[in-house]
């Protein structure tokens, strides 16, 4: 990580400096640090101020109020140096042993009064080292009781030291700390690969394939990349501005309330995408149902519906692969099926022969063909339907958010958790059934007049509740 | 005859298991005091007095864990060969865990207390410029004569000399490995004595209750002398 190379190499010798000035002192000063920074590395204000929260961020140093914000103020808000056993430059190794003897130290000292995220972690931790509870407990215990032997001043020293390491290490939900970096790789992505009999077999595969690429001019595909970034560039939430605000710097989370995928009025930016191509259509929750309603209108939702069984079958879980096959080929393929899909005589003739003996991509060539015909045929006459200009018309664009940085620390303050994916799944399957519920067997009666004279189909089923 | 011999041999093992346990909670003591002097490395409580004092700190775990090793391959071995009660099995596993625990622990703390030596040597007196400035200005007296006062039945027995630094690294580690490799102890089967949380009820004479009180006093007071005006404060909640 290069940012902390610098501090390895520079950090030490020039941190002690302010150490010199404020030599009598137990601590130091929010806005002296940003003023040190901006002498010493001939920096404007706004730059050490983002530098001195990486600092902080960091664990090099810790402010004592407000101790769970790991960020710089330039007031008068009080800051220490972090002694160097807790220094995050050698990398060692933050155990989850050191931590339950924090947690139990702290337990002993607060008499079973911890935070919440504390209490989880204690549990947890309880659980999974079971082992050697005992030993953390004592290990508590008797560094509780060493630590009493230092005079007071010190005592509370480190116990702010220690605390502070950990909310470094371990935050509590709702601070941003520097060492938040996610789980540890099995492999490094950076060290050299060992040159094994397996290795150059993998590069021969590798250059196998690219030879048998298809290949296209560099105008062209270049051509593709620029059309793509014009098309996209008003629409990327890092190029441009997020409507109404971007929640990962404001933490405010309209943007994704108003984006959530099956909200009943959509925002203009998302309807625009709809138009950009088919596959931005049925890719969107929202707009697939958008969708769905133009081709009920047009009575030829079933190319819809086979596409979706198509998918369906595709992801779907491998034990009951079999039995949605055949409900597909029952409802879409078979000769006088309900809803009955106009494929050409090859597709049909190889997608009967397969589903003989049915596997996950058996309905591929259908699929593609109907997806196609969708794409060239209903699409185009979609966009210039009454349906998608109704939505057109009821899309809303939100106003920008203006916040102060007494709005901005409020709204830090509230973060919560997003719906857990569960739930999200649950919404998902809902919303699925409901439209099971409602198969629309309207282009059945109409086929039927349409065929007149011809035998009439067998009864279709009634639609499942 | 071969009742009361057994019961000769269940009282010397029960005997050698409380020893160790004594030996045990010094090694605790010992390594807790160490982690309070490897704290303070590098910071403007560091000093040669600090130095001098974890060394010997040092030594006293040193013996400490040497005794304990040996012992406690004893007991679990003498497990092994006569047939034992399935507690004392026990019991001897769970002193093996807590022992392997501990020294796991010391050695990660005796690699910090290496790497902030070497960083932070000071051979000279322009060397003290180096250290950084905690807020913490002496005290580990008070840790020292906790150390001094730790006893072990074979501290004083065995006298052996102490290892520096890097030998005892490499000693401990050397130490770890063998241990792990020679004696087949399923870590996941011992179980602890007490449940959970329940050191936060003991101590009814700890004055010192009121810790965070005292952290919150002692910014309130800083921030007075510090700054003049009475800016807006509000100092949260502390811990």
């Amino acid at each position: 990580m290069t940012i902390r190379n610098p501090l390895r190499d520079h950090g030490q010798r020039y941190r002690p400096r302010i150490a010199c000035l404020k030599k009598l002192q137990r601590h130091t000063v929010g806005e002296d640090i940003i003023t040190w920074l901006v002498d010493r590395f001939q920096m404007d204000t706004q730059e050490a101020r983002s530098f001195g929260s990486m600092l902080v961020a960091l664990g090099y140093i810790y402010p004592l109020q407000d101790h769970k914000r790991l960020v710089i103020k330039p007031d008068a808000s009080l800051y220490r140096f972090q002694t160097p056993y807790f220094w995050p430059t050698q990398q060692w190794p933050v155990e989850d042993t050191d931590y339950a003897i924090y947690l139990a130290k702290r337990n002993i000292r607060k008499k079973g009064i911890l935070e919440l995220h504390e209490q989880e972690h204690y549990n947890r931790l309880h659980k999974w080292m079971n082992h050697k509870w005992d030993f953390i407990v004592m290990q508590a215990k008797e560094q509780y009781r060493a630590a009493k032997e230092r005079k007071k001043p010190d005592r509370v020293v480190f116990d702010c030291q220690e605390r502070a390491y950990w909310v470094v290490h371990r935050p509590p939900p709702g601070t941003v700390s520097a060492m938040d970096y996610g789980l540890d790789r099995l492999i490094d992505p950076n060290a050299d690969e060992a040159k094994t009999p397996d290795f150059y077999a993998r590069i021969m595969i590798f250059t196998q394939q690219s030879i048998m690429r298809p290949r296209v001019k560099s105008s062209v595909s270049i051509g593709a990349l620029v059309k793509y970034c014009a098309t996209y560039n008003s629409h990327d939430p890092f190029l441009s501005k997020c409507l109404p605000s971007n929640p990962w710097l404001t933490d405010d989370v309209t943007y994704w309330t108003l984006n959530m995928p099956y909200v009943e009025i959509p925002t203009k930016m998302r309807v625009e995408r709809w138009t950009f191509s088919f596959a931005e259509l049925l890719s969107d929750p929202r707009g697939r149902n958008d969708f769905r309603l133009f081709l009920k209108k047009e009575f030829s939702g079933e190319n819809l519906a086979f596409w979706e069984g198509c998918e369906d079958l595709k992801w779907g879980e491998a034990a009951t692969m079999r039995e949605k096959a055949e409900h597909i080929y029952k409802t879409f393929l078979a000769r006088g099926a309900p809803r009955w899909i106009n494929i050409d005589g090859k597709t049909m003739e190889i997608t009967v022969k397969g589903l003989k003996h049915p596997h996950r991509y058996v309905l591929d060539a259908a699929q593609t063909h109907i997806y196609m015909l969708m794409k060239k045929d209903s699409y185009g006459r979609y966009q210039k339907s009454p349906v998608f200009k109704e939505t057109v018309k009821k899309a809303i664009c939100p106003e920008e958010h203006h916040f102060t940085d007494a709005q901005l620390e409020q709204n830090s303050k509230k973060r919560r958790p997003s719906l857990s994916p569960i739930i999200l799944r649950q919404m998902e399957q809902e919303q699925r059934a409901k439209m099971a519920a409602n198969v629309d067997i309207t282009q059945v009666m109409s086929k039927l007049s349409k065929q007149g004279k011809e035998a009439p189909p067998p009864p279709c089923p009634p639609p499942k509740k | 005859m071969s009742r009361w011999r057994r019961s000769v041999d269940e009282m010397g093992v029960r005997r050698q298991q409380d020893e160790c346990e004594r030996a045990q909670s010094a090694l605790s003591r010992t390594t807790s005091c160490f982690q309070q002097l490897v704290a303070s490395l590098g910071s403007s409580a560091d000093g040669s007095f600090l130095r001098d004092e974890m060394d010997e700190t040092r030594g006293l775990a040193h013996r400490l864990c040497c005794g304990l090793s040996k012992r406690l391959v004893r007991l679990l071995s003498h497990c092994d060969s006569d047939p034992p009660g399935v507690e004392d099995r026990q019991v001897s596993e769970r002193l093996w865990v807590l022992f392997l625990s501990a020294v796991e622990n010391f050695l990660s703390d005796l690699h910090k207390a290496c790497d902030l030596i070497g960083r932070f040597p000071l051979r000279q007196r322009n060397d003290r410029r180096s250290l950084v400035n905690t807020g913490c200005t002496d005290g580990v007296v008070g840790v020292a004569a906790r150390v001094a006062l730790v006893q072990a039945p074979w501290v004083t027995l065995e006298e052996q000399p102490s290892p520096d630094l890097t030998n005892h690294i490499a000693g401990l580690e050397a130490l770890l490995t063998e241990l792990q490799l020679r004696v087949p102890v399923a870590f996941w089967e011992v179980e602890a004595t007490q449940p959970a949380w329940v050191e936060g009820h003991g101590d009814p004479d700890d004055p010192d209750v009121t810790l965070e009180e005292l952290m919150e006093v002692e910014v309130v007071s800083n921030k007075m002398a510090a700054c003049c005006q009475p800016a807006c404060c509000v100092l949260g909640r502390v811990g």
